[in-house]
């Protein structure tokens, strides 16, 4: 997919959000106007509305330049990583949706399993497959990191700052 | 006067001095390691003063952010990896140094022209904040709202290349920002049934899953698909002059350390501009008004201190727009000044009246703080220096770790730990679909300020729509804001048009030798 295609996508999709929300999502979550000062609904119309705004006015920029057959700058037409030479200090790019599905899904699990499963136990199997999936391969290593971290955030959460430790406890 | 001996000896205790140090040692150590910086470490650190004082832990931060501000040239001196774009000029110089040898040399002169940078730029906020708050005072809500709109449309172009981007990126902040109870009716707004979100979104959550889950993601993207290849530093020399910087050395760049610290705290003072540009401006005048030019960019100690004395300017005089109207002018204040609302205060000209002593005690704080930088740099610099080689298979799990609990300490609660992944995930497309999140962030912080000024607004002149007319401050800052969006906007438009006849030249060229 080219950068172009991609951010008309992407300006196509916050439309339809912008859409959704001044049709259904504002005027159904919003009080009702009381009957003095601004209506509550005023500035979320008014924030949705510069996004939709800009969204177009983009979408209409990048037709305009594709029906009339310009040339678009490198800059804006291609992924910093294809460049030649310096783009820059710039974390533009192709999006790796393996690498977000596989750094996130543990963290994910993680919030949905603590609710079951002690904190220890859940922390310290947390960071083994985390570090397995950025690549680890040292397992006493690993094993070292996830007890010392699991063990310290313990101590500082529970006797540090007395806060409730999450998930069913065990001690 | 009272109120500032009051707030000076507060800033004196020893649990506020014990917590702007460790700010100052933390700050130096998380940005010598490469891709931490200052916003990212204060979003990490914020759930730990909850259970501070206001006054340790806004030290804390402050402390936490100088430091940072220093450890990010270590990397870029030693590593030629600048984790910051404000650490690039310092790079230029550095490395070239570290190359010859004289890598600790060149950190020497990064630290003191650190220390005099920011030492001069809290000179000066100390010595205008006050009087300008007192001005501002004068300020009512039509002039606050009007001010606010100018702040986000001037913040919308930062870590963007479109403006419209910005724009869409404020537009979604302000939205998010919205989110929980509304001021006026004190009923539930945008929650989409979501009992956890009555309350609103927690900055924190919100704060660690933009600035630093996401900036995670990106490097663990680099190191594992791209294979993050480990660097290694230069040797030192073991000869004394290579190694230590001589008072004849740091004072022949006096004059430019000076300009450098003026020209940062003039960039901090504006919103929008922030560190990068102080340092490349400092850069750029130093190299053109050098006797020494031809050296610049080989290893020139005068390029590394117009670099660092003003990005170090920048931290202090950043404040002054937040102080004196209560607009945070980059990332890093916007963070801090999440952490004044959370100990209950809110940044802009009245904090003079109602928390003077506090004030003081700030202000009390960044001057230790500028002392703690000189006495930590000083003696901890060869131990920061092996910060930069931590490796990234122990440094990452600890970052990501943290950053979950970070998320649920603030409210004991795993539906912001949820929060906190879901803006991560935001701030991941964010950043990969340039699109400014700092702008979002900065909506996000100022939404509900906006709005109150809003409603006031509209109160007050019961439904005059001609309100903003009657104030002429408020309706030249409106007509500065509309001024800036169709500059902005003409600006991109002249530089389009120009990329584009370089592309159609690149492209003629191209078929020509096909």
């Amino acid at each position: 997919m080219t950068r172009i295609k991609r951010d008309s996508i992407a300006y196509l999709a916050i439309i339809g959000f912008c859409i959704l929300m001044l049709t259904w999502g504002i005027p159904t979550y919003t009080p009702d106007y009381p009957g003095y000062g601004a209506s509550p609904a005023l500035v979320a119309n008014v924030s949705v509305g510069i996004m939709m705004f800009m969204a177009c006015l983009s979408l209409l920029n990048i037709g305009v330049a594709v029906y009339t057959n310009k040339p678009i700058p490198a800059e804006e037409s291609e992924f910093p990583e294809d460049m030649e030479g310096d783009a820059g200090f710039t974390q533009v790019g192709r999006v790796k949706l393996k690498h977000l599905a596989s750094t996130m899904i543990p963290c994910v699990l993680l919030v949905v399993a603590i609710e079951y499963v002690p904190y220890i136990f859940v922390s310290f199997i947390f960071l083994m497959v985390f570090q397995y999936v950025i690549g680890s391969r040292k397992w006493v290593q690993s094993i070292v990191v996830s007890v010392i971290l699991t063990a310290v955030l313990y101590i500082v959460m529970r006797y540090g700052f007395g806060v409730p430790i999450p998930g069913p406890q065990i001690f | 006067m009272e109120m500032i001996i009051a707030g000076l000896l507060d800033s004196l205790s020893p649990a506020s001095l014990m917590f702007v140090f460790l700010g100052v040692a933390i700050g130096v150590l998380i940005g010598a390691i490469p891709g931490i910086n200052g916003p990212m470490a204060i979003a990490l650190f914020i759930p730990v003063t909850y259970y501070m004082s206001a006054l340790t832990a806004i030290g804390f931060l402050v402390g936490l952010n100088k430091g940072a501000f220093f450890g990010g040239a270590v990397s870029a001196v030693l590593l030629r990896t600048p984790g910051t774009p404000e650490a690039a000029a310092t790079s230029w110089d550095g490395y070239p140094l570290t190359q010859q040898g004289k890598g600790e040399k060149a950190l020497r002169m990064a630290l003191y022209s650190s220390v005099t940078g920011d030492f001069v730029s809290t000179v000066v906020l100390i010595a205008i904040a006050s009087p300008l708050a007192a001005v501002a005072l004068f300020m009512g809500p039509a002039e606050i709202f009007a001010l606010i709109s100018l702040a986000l449309t001037v913040i919308a172009g930062i870590g963007t290349s479109s403006i419209s981007r910005g724009l869409m990126a404020a537009g979604f902040g302000i939205f998010i920002g919205l989110v929980g109870t509304e001021p006026v009716t004190a009923l539930t707004r945008l929650t989409f049934d979501v009992y956890q979100l009555g309350s609103g979104l927690s900055l924190i959550p919100v704060a660690i899953g933009l600035l630093a889950f996401s900036e995670i993601l990106l490097q663990l993207e680099k190191f594992t698909v791209k294979g993050g290849g480990k660097q290694t530093i230069h040797e030192s020399s073991t000869k004394l002059e290579d190694r230590m910087l001589t008072f004849k050395e740091f004072f022949a760049s006096s004059k430019t350390l000076l300009r450098g610290s003026m020209i940062g705290i003039g960039v901090g003072a504006m919103p929008g501009l922030g560190a990068p540009v102080a340092s490349f401006m400092s850069y750029d005048q130093a190299m053109k008004r050098s006797k020494n030019r031809e050296e610049f960019g080989k290893g020139s100690l005068e390029g590394i201190g117009a670099s660092e004395s003003a990005n170090s300017a920048v931290v202090a005089s950043s404040m002054i727009p937040l102080f004196v109207l209560g607009i945070p002018g980059n990332l890093a204040v916007a963070m801090l000044m999440g952490a004044f609302m959370i100990h209950g205060m809110q940044p802009g000209p009245l904090m003079f009246q109602e928390n003077a002593q506090l004030m003081y005690g700030i202000y009390g704080s960044l001057l230790i703080a500028s002392l703690f930088l000189l006495v930590i740099g000083r003696l901890g610099l060869r131990y920061f220096c092996k910060a930069v080689n931590i490796p990234a298979m122990i440094l990452y799990p600890i970052v990501v770790f943290t950053c979950i609990m970070g998320a649920y300490l603030g409210r004991s609660s795993m539906f912001d730990v949820g929060v906190m992944l879901a803006f991560a995930f935001i701030g991941y497309f964010m950043r990969k679909f340039d699109y400014s999140y700092v702008a979002f962030l900065i909506g996000f912080i100022l939404a509900p300020e906006w709005e109150r000024a809003l409603q006031q607004v509209v109160i007050i002149s019961e439904y005059d729509t001609y309100m903003f007319f009657q104030r002429p401050v408020a309706m030249g800052l409106m007509a500065l804001t509309l001024f800036v969006i169709v500059r902005t906007c003409k600006l991109n438009i002249q530089s389009g048009r120009k990329k584009q006849v370089e592309a159609a030249a690149a492209k003629a060229g191209q078929h020509k030798a096909d």
